[in-house]
């Protein structure tokens, strides 16, 4: 009995620490903004950092071109983060079958991660100039193929480790078994796998929305939320600016938690 | 060493793979979508050609196409190019007045567009891109006079650019110094005007981020911009506020400018000359009647990299115009992402270069700021062709 009411007790101040600690920071800091206490902090004006009460009154009068926005963006970093992911999976799973050739692979896809953005842009865009005869397709397919590079890294570095790091257990019941690579394949790599990919989804999904907003400013075809920021910045329209950052704040937020949920399901029998 | 070569391929191949599947995944949206954008923009050029181009047709001279068929061709095939930014204003003027829609092709800040065919009506100053493109120098597309240009001037649609402004706090606390900066910077303009090739070199050596064969070219165009308006008259006073041009530039602001900000919005219907612009500081400091300044280490930003655009400050600059009236100017390049209106409005530098449709746009934004010189007299915005 005793046990039972101590863990109600640790998950009430988990509960606590997790959702209302934060809770408290974020209405705080949200008072500070709106008194212009945080203004006096970061020595700014209202101009720059408009009023919390102001954006929201962009965000709900341009409900409509925001949405456009938004879907164009997370259009962008779903498709890449997929085809990233995927194919981060498959060079995972290369490099498990054939170690030899495949852990310098792994380096490369690294080293491809490391090339910043705002270099990898602009060059996959001239790259795909020919794909189509319509700037929409073709800006399409430049970005895409931008959160696609940036999401394959952290997803091929992580599986390969899922597929290969193997409890010495599971594969001393394997090897006793006398089971073929095959099977030890799909019975033990690929399901020890599984807690990786969500590893490496949780650093590639943030990653998404960031490359997607990012690969944006420099697309022939003007779309986005991320595009709209450096617009409305270079025009000096920085309440507006500020409403399409909130919302790219959101678009990661949401992704993030839908993520989390994914990966509650998926994993619920392995807690 | 090999097999990471051959990994490597293996990459490439991959992300061509995705990039295939993607554009196989939008291509039925797009192949639906481009026989109806053909046929319309094949219909729009028989209505608009109608039955006074017939004769032309047969003809079949190219360069007989009127320069109204040419936007609304490459308007109906989406291929009119311009670099957005609040630079795209004119265009906007320019497709309305032809019946077109208010869309463009983002351009890059080179003319691979143009050179490629991607764009077909590309967006260029006369006194920078144009050059790039007909000129075969370092840097130079060599087109020559294979190029034809839309004059937004002869248009109607023009919109006055590069002026000299700062906030209305910093000129009603350091007026002198604001009178001898514009009495300096337009005594620098004039000499420029007059030795173009002197002021190219000059700035040149101040940090060009050009070639000087097309600093040279830009200067002697910037002088046709700085010393003729509109319509084509030749304007004497250096950095003259044109009554007509500057309520032309508001009015098309005013339609154009299209902002989400519904305070903002109001604010920039309301505005007037006078909100944007005074003529007093200028006209005291042509006659010379100021004293000493309040202020004398001061700096300006300019609106873009050091080129022969903004040459009149650094003539002022290297001939010691600045220093006769008792100033020491820092010149601040331009260029990054941080614009001019944003640095001049919060103090980071006391004057800027910017169009005057960014100035009204950052007024109607909740900036402060004040034009106090308008050093181009005419718009350098073209359109360019092949013929």
């Amino acid at each position: 009995m005793i046990s039972v009411a101590a863990k109600v007790n640790k998950k009430r101040r988990n509960a606590v620490q997790s959702v209302v600690c934060p809770l408290i920071f974020g209405v705080a800091l949200i008072a500070a903004w709106q008194t212009g206490l945080l203004h006096t902090l970061l020595n700014t004006d209202e101009y720059v950092l408009p009023y919390p009460t102001r954006i929201a009154t962009i965000m709900s009068e341009n409900s409509d071109k925001i949405m456009a926005n938004v879907w164009a963006s997370v259009e962008v970093a779903v498709l890449g983060l997929i085809f990233g992911s995927i194919l981060g999976y498959l060079i995972a799973i290369f490099a498990t079958v054939f170690p030899k050739y495949g852990s310098g692979g792994l380096t490369i896809v690294s080293a491809f991660n490391a090339i910043p953005i705002v270099a990898l842009a602009p060059v996959i865009i001239n790259w795909t100039k020919d794909v189509s005869s319509e700037a929409e397709v073709r800006s399409m397919v430049a970005k895409v193929i931008v959160v696609t590079v940036v999401s394959m890294a952290s997803m091929s570095v992580n599986a390969y480790r899922g597929l290969t790091e193997l409890p010495p257990f599971s594969d001393d019941l394997m090897k006793t078994y006398a089971a073929g690579r095959l099977t030890e394949f799909f019975k033990l790599r690929l399901p020890n796998s599984v807690p990786y990919i969500f590893t490496a989804l949780r650093v590639s999904v943030p990653g998404s929305v960031i490359s997607a907003l990012v690969s944006e400013y420099f697309a022939e075809y003007i779309t986005g939320v991320g595009r709209q920021i450096r617009e409305n910045i270079l025009i000096a329209q920085y309440s507006t600016a500020w409403a399409y950052i909130v919302t790219a704040c959101i678009i990661g937020i949401v992704m993030y938690a839908v993520l989390m949920l994914i990966e509650a399901v998926a994993l619920r029998k392995r807690r | 060493m090999k097999f990471s070569k051959k990994t490597l391929a293996a990459v490439i191949a991959a992300t061509m793979i995705v990039s295939a599947f993607s554009a196989c995944s939008s291509a039925p949206a797009s192949t639906t979508a481009a026989p109806a954008a053909t046929t319309t923009a094949a219909a729009a050029e028989t209505t608009a050609a109608g039955g006074e181009t017939e004769a032309a047709a047969t003809e079949a001279a190219p360069s007989s196409i009127s320069d109204s068929d040419r936007i609304i061709a490459a308007a109906q095939a989406g291929k009119v190019g311009n670099w957005g930014l609040g630079n795209e204003y004119e265009i906007f003027a320019l497709l309305t007045k032809y019946g077109q829609e208010n869309k463009f092709l983002s351009q890059a800040f080179d003319m691979d567009g143009f050179d490629d065919n991607s764009i077909t009506l590309a967006s260029a100053m006369t006194y920078n891109e144009l050059g790039l493109v007909q000129n075969s120098y370092e840097g130079g597309y060599g087109y020559g006079d294979t190029v034809g240009i839309i004059d937004m001037n002869n248009e109607g649609v023009a919109m006055l650019e590069d002026n000299l402004f700062t906030t209305k706090a910093f000129a009603e606390k350091n007026p002198n110094t604001v009178k001898a900066f514009i009495s300096a910077s337009m005594k620098g303009w004039e000499y420029a005007c007059a030795n173009p090739e002197e002021a190219a070199q000059i700035v040149f050596e101040a940090g060009s981020s050009v070639s000087s064969d097309h600093q040279a070219y830009m200067a002697s165009e910037v002088k046709k911009l700085v010393e003729t308006d509109t319509t084509g008259n030749a304007v004497k006073d250096y950095g003259k506020m044109d009554e007509a041009a500057m309520q032309q530039t508001l009015d098309l602001a005013k339609q154009y400018i299209k902002l989400d900000d519904s305070t903002a919005a109001d604010k920039l219907q309301a505005l007037t000359l006078d909100d944007i612009r005074s003529t007093s500081y200028w006209t005291d400091a042509l006659a010379g009647s100021f004293g000493a300044p309040e202020k004398t280490d001061v700096s300006i930003q300019l609106k873009w990299l050091p080129q022969a655009q903004f040459m009149g400050y650094f003539v002022a600059k290297a001939k010691g115009f600045y220093d006769e009236v008792g100033l020491n100017v820092t010149i601040v390049s331009g260029g990054g992402d941080i614009g001019e209106t944003t640095a001049v409005n919060n103090g980071t530098v006391d004057f800027g270069v910017t169009w005057v449709s960014n100035l009204i746009s950052a007024n109607a934004g909740g900036m402060d700021l004040l034009e106090i010189a308008q050093v181009y007299q005419r718009s350098g915005l073209v359109l360019v062709y092949k013929k």
